[in-house]
């Protein structure tokens, strides 16, 4: 079932129906038998075998129409409906089913179309209802929503419209409401299954969906959303194990949702296959374009991943967030405030969402949103409350790393910052400067020294060293800022460099006399010292040297 | 000169610094210094000294760019005002603000060119002050009593006249990536066709509605149903293929059982008869008028004849021109021949041409089970059983 189908499947000039033949008649298997088990594939075989043989009519066709709807072969029905309408003593309840079959086509204005020719029957108001969804006519959505009776099919198709909207626990109330009076309206439970997964408590999902699986344990929709809470709630392995015990179960002829399966199983390999599967899936599966957003975010394109949320008008919150990470990503690498803008708003409302501000997303919503605006104690607030589960994650330890940096909790940041493992991340210059920060305010100059040593000579390696200069200089750690000033004064002999060097060369002399630090590092300084030429280095130098020589401390 | 820039720093800082004495908030401090900056040139005296002996002791939290400007402007200044500007921290700690910071209305007014100076000079400080707040941050006073000679302490002075910059570091939001999303699909919505016979559909209630995940396949149930009906028709039969065969072994094992089964369930195709037979064909001719004419009249021979079974099988292949060859190497003569009668009589049942033409006839001539081939037929169910 795909209520959420955007993509019209069948353009203008579809393709024509099978060719009737005439033969001699006879028939055997009662096509009953097939529609008994569901076999819809046989009791279409049988009925076209009998259509070929002559022995066809109307009720053949309608047969083979209803067989093809509910197999899922939407295009197939419609076929036959399109051809039904057009005879002169059409029934017209063949408009209204014709209207659903565009409807699970996408074709929505068609399905309007069609709909209004029906009779008005219950069915045609829960077509409107839900077309009058799929327009976003608030309005008409409402008068029809006024139509829906006290029957069981049009309470399920309320709950249908409910979940569609996200009010998941309006669908859970109406479908325990009818299983209360109907126990043995099994499917019922795969519903109120599909509306804990999308609450996320994917543990009751699994219980009330084995209701299900017990009686009916081929069915694809139950085993796909038991895979997909496997995956929530263990892993893609786990979860593709379900999709192939599926597979395996199913004749190769099953086609129903295929779509569906190879869409998860492109999702339960971590992306694997992405860029096959999923375009042609996109406005078929909503879920499609943002998985081909996520995938395209993962290999770090940017720009595939922008162009193909630019023109989505976020409705769910995986669209928000979806539109803010990237807007985020965008305004990032371009340096655009006004995309970083875009992404602080929208992080802002997911995570203030009261659907969301208690998920984890929603806390990751927040806490990206006052990352933005620089409010860095709020955002150790909402990734204290979710760092448990990216223990491991790089991209979170990054940001985790930065804001405790931000606020001066130097000591945890170093631990975090070392947490990271991606390469990618851990030359990244805000990495590098942040880190190598820290390890000055925790007082382990040498490890931000080695930082900028293993550097290639760049714009930011001479960056680096300037913030190790003046950072060190800054907390007395004279003898690392002495020489990151020495090395800045041989590339650029701005006095400034020289006004550092000179502070910290005599700042070091001042820690050796106070006894903190090695005598020895006095022929460091001294030569460091000797590095440039001006008239006051020698007047250092022999103030150095004569201290050297009472306290009996070799120098050159 | 020198003098005079070096109180008017202090005043303007003293004032500036106030607010934020305690805080760390770097780029809030910046861009209300430069809001503030200005005051200058103040020349009360009594605030100047206050000023001077504040400066080392107190803390001040804007370390920013300003001091950039300050270090250029420095270098050209030149060591022996710095140097003087040094000396005074070294003098006292700082008393109290407060006075300062009353003057600060008037202070402000003072807009003066030296701004970059005196920026500058603040600054620098500022960042004195920041030291003083940042844990573990250089504290020159740790150092005043130091035993060392003169020359060395003036030596010292260097390290406070460099003053460290503030280097703002970028902060870059790694964005969270979401895992990606299975999809689950949506909920039956009841918009669904109903049976076209009007009976109760149960479908999305009792059970999804979904096929079974074992559907027939098409072809094979098509193969089938031709070889059950013994229909040849018009109709083309669909030729099935595999995409990517080799990576469906299963599908491929499916095809083979499936068919193995169809041929199964059908007759042998053919039996390898010892000697020629006549085709069905021709046993399906008519028998001339005049043997029909007698069938009429004396039926054919029925089971009741007083003969064995042997001789009855050759009676009755004798009448529907099946040959019996004697002597064929397994004794199995008969069996053959009956093999070819209960072919002939199989082909008769199912050809629809000729069942209609039997009904047809039954109809128009009140015939019995005994006319062209259909009576021998009638006969022969009795035999078989």
């Amino acid at each position: 079932m795909m209520l959420s189908r955007m993509k019209p499947a069948v353009g203008p000039g579809a393709a024509t129906g099978p060719s009737k033949e005439t033969s001699k008649k006879k028939k055997f298997p009662k096509y009953e038998d097939f529609l008994d088990i569901r076999d819809y594939t046989g009791a279409i075989t049988l009925l076209e075998f009998n259509r070929a043989s002559g022995k066809g009519n109307d009720e053949t066709d309608m047969w083979i129409a209803y067989c093809a709807f509910h197999l899922g072969d939407y295009k197939r029905a419609m076929e036959e409906y399109v051809r039904l309408t057009q005879k002169k003593n059409c029934v017209p309840d063949m408009w209204s089913y014709l209207a659903c079959c565009y409807f699970f086509l996408g074709m929505y204005p068609e399905a309007k179309t069609a709909v209004d020719k029906g009779p008005k029957s219950r069915l045609q108001n829960r077509v409107l209802f839900h077309l009058a969804h799929k327009f976003n006519e608030e309005r008409q959505l409402m008068g029809f929503h006024q139509n829906l009776q006290d029957i069981i099919e049009d309470q399920l198709s309320l709950a249908a419209i409910h979940y569609l909207r996200s009010h998941y626990q309006e669908a859970i109330d109406i479908y325990k409401r009818i299983l209360l009076d109907n126990r043995d309206y099994l499917a019922l439970n795969v519903y109120v299954a599909l509306c804990y997964y999308k609450l996320d408590y994917y543990d009751v999902s699994q219980e009330v969906l084995a209701v299900y699986l017990q009686t009916f344990s081929d069915s694809a929709v139950a085993l796909n959303l038991k895979a997909c809470n496997h995956f929530r709630l263990y892993n893609g392995k786990a979860a593709e194990a379900e999709l192939k015990s599926l597979q395996e179960m199913a004749s190769p002829s099953f086609i129903f949702a295929r779509d569906l399966i190879k869409h998860n199983l492109v999702v339960f390999r971590g992306g694997e296959g992405a860029l096959q599967v999923l375009p042609p899936l996109i406005d078929v599966i909503p879920e499609a374009r943002l998985n081909l957003v996520i995938y395209y975010l993962k290999q770090d394109d940017i720009n595939e991943a922008y162009n193909l949320v630019r023109d989505l008008e976020p409705t769910t919150p995986q669209e928000y967030i979806l539109k803010g990470v990237v807007n985020a990503s965008m305004g990032q690498e371009q340096g655009s405030r006004e995309h970083l803008k875009i992404a602080q708003q929208y992080f802002q409302l997911v995570g203030g969402s009261a659907s969301e501000c208690d998920t984890i997303p929603g806390r990751q919503c927040m806490a990206s949103c006052f990352f933005l605006l620089k409010q860095f104690e709020d955002v150790l607030i909402y990734f204290n409350s979710v760092k448990s589960y990216f223990y491991n994650d790089d991209a979170f330890n990054f940001d985790y790393a930065q804001a405790k940096a931000a606020v001066g909790n130097f000591k945890e940041a170093e631990e975090v910052f070392l947490l990271i493992q991606s390469d990618k991340m851990k030359n990244d210059y805000t990495y590098l400067s942040w880190l190598a920060r820290t390890y000055i305010m925790n007082r382990k100059p040498r490890l931000a020294w080695e930082l900028y040593l293993k550097m290639e000579t760049s714009g930011e390696s001479f960056s680096l060293l300037q913030l190790i200069a003046n950072d060190c200089y800054k907390m007395g750690q004279f003898y690392h800022a002495a020489k990151a000033f020495d090395v800045l004064e041989r590339l650029d002999p701005n006095p400034e460099y020289w006004e550092g060097k000179r502070g910290a060369c005599v700042g070091v002399f001042q820690l050796i006399i106070a006894g903190h630090e090695q005598r020895e590092m006095l022929r460091d300084v001294i030569n460091m010292l000797r590095n440039t030429s001006n008239p006051q280095v020698e007047y250092i130098i022999r103030t150095m040297k004569k201290w050297a020589k009472d306290n009996m401390v070799p120098v050159p | 000169m020198a003098d005079d820039s070096d109180e008017e720093r202090s005043a303007a800082k003293i004032h500036q610094n106030q607010p934020y004495d305690e805080s760390l908030e770097v780029p809030d401090a910046e861009e209300i210094a430069s809001t503030y900056s200005p005051t200058p040139r103040v020349p009360n005296p009594a605030a100047r000294a206050r000023q001077t002996l504040q400066q080392p002791g107190r803390g001040m939290s804007r370390g920013d760019s300003p001091p950039r400007s300050d270090l250029s402007d420095g270098s050209d200044d030149d060591d022996d005002d710095d140097f003087e500007e040094m000396k005074t921290p070294t003098v006292a700690k700082a008393p109290s603000v407060r006075p300062a910071q009353q003057q600060q209305p008037g202070q402000q007014q003072y807009n003066s060119e030296d701004d970059d100076d005196e920026e500058g000079s603040d600054s620098t400080e500022d960042d004195d002050e920041d030291d003083v707040h940042v844990e573990g941050a250089y504290d020159p006073a740790e150092y005043d009593n130091l035993p060392v000679s003169p020359e060395i302490k003036e030596l010292f002075q260097y390290i406070t006249r460099y003053t460290p910059q503030s280097i703002e570091l970028e902060h870059k939001l790694k964005p969270f990536i979401p895992d990606f999303i299975p999809a689950v699909g949506d909920i039956d919505a009841f918009l669904k066709i109903s049976r076209p016979d009007g009976k109760p559909d149960t479908l999305g209630l009792t059970v999804l509605d979904e096929p079974c995940a074992k559907q027939s396949d098409p072809t094979v149930l098509d193969l089938q149903l031709r070889a059950i009906s013994k229909q040849t028709m018009a109709k083309q039969l669909i030729v099935k293929s595999l995409d990517n065969a080799e990576k469906n072994p299963k599908h491929v094992e499916n095809w083979i059982e499936s068919i193995r089964d169809l041929h199964r369930s059908k007759p042998p195709p053919n039996v390898h008869y010892s000697k020629n037979m006549p085709d069905i064909d021709t046993l399906m001719q008519e028998w001339p008028p005049e043997f029909e004419d007698l069938l009429k009249e004396i039926g054919l021979p029925s089971a009741e004849l007083d003969c064995d079974l042997g001789q009855y099988v050759e009676i009755i292949c004798g009448l529907l021109d099946i040959p019996i060859y004697k002597n064929s190497p397994q004794r199995n003569e008969k069996i053959q021949a009956l093999h070819v009668l209960f072919t002939l009589y199989s082909e008769f049942r199912n050809s629809q041409h000729f069942q209609a033409l039997a009904e047809d006839n039954k109809l128009d001539n009140d015939l019995k089970n005994d006319d062209y081939g259909g009576g021998g037929m009638g006969d022969e169910d009795r035999l078989v059983l």
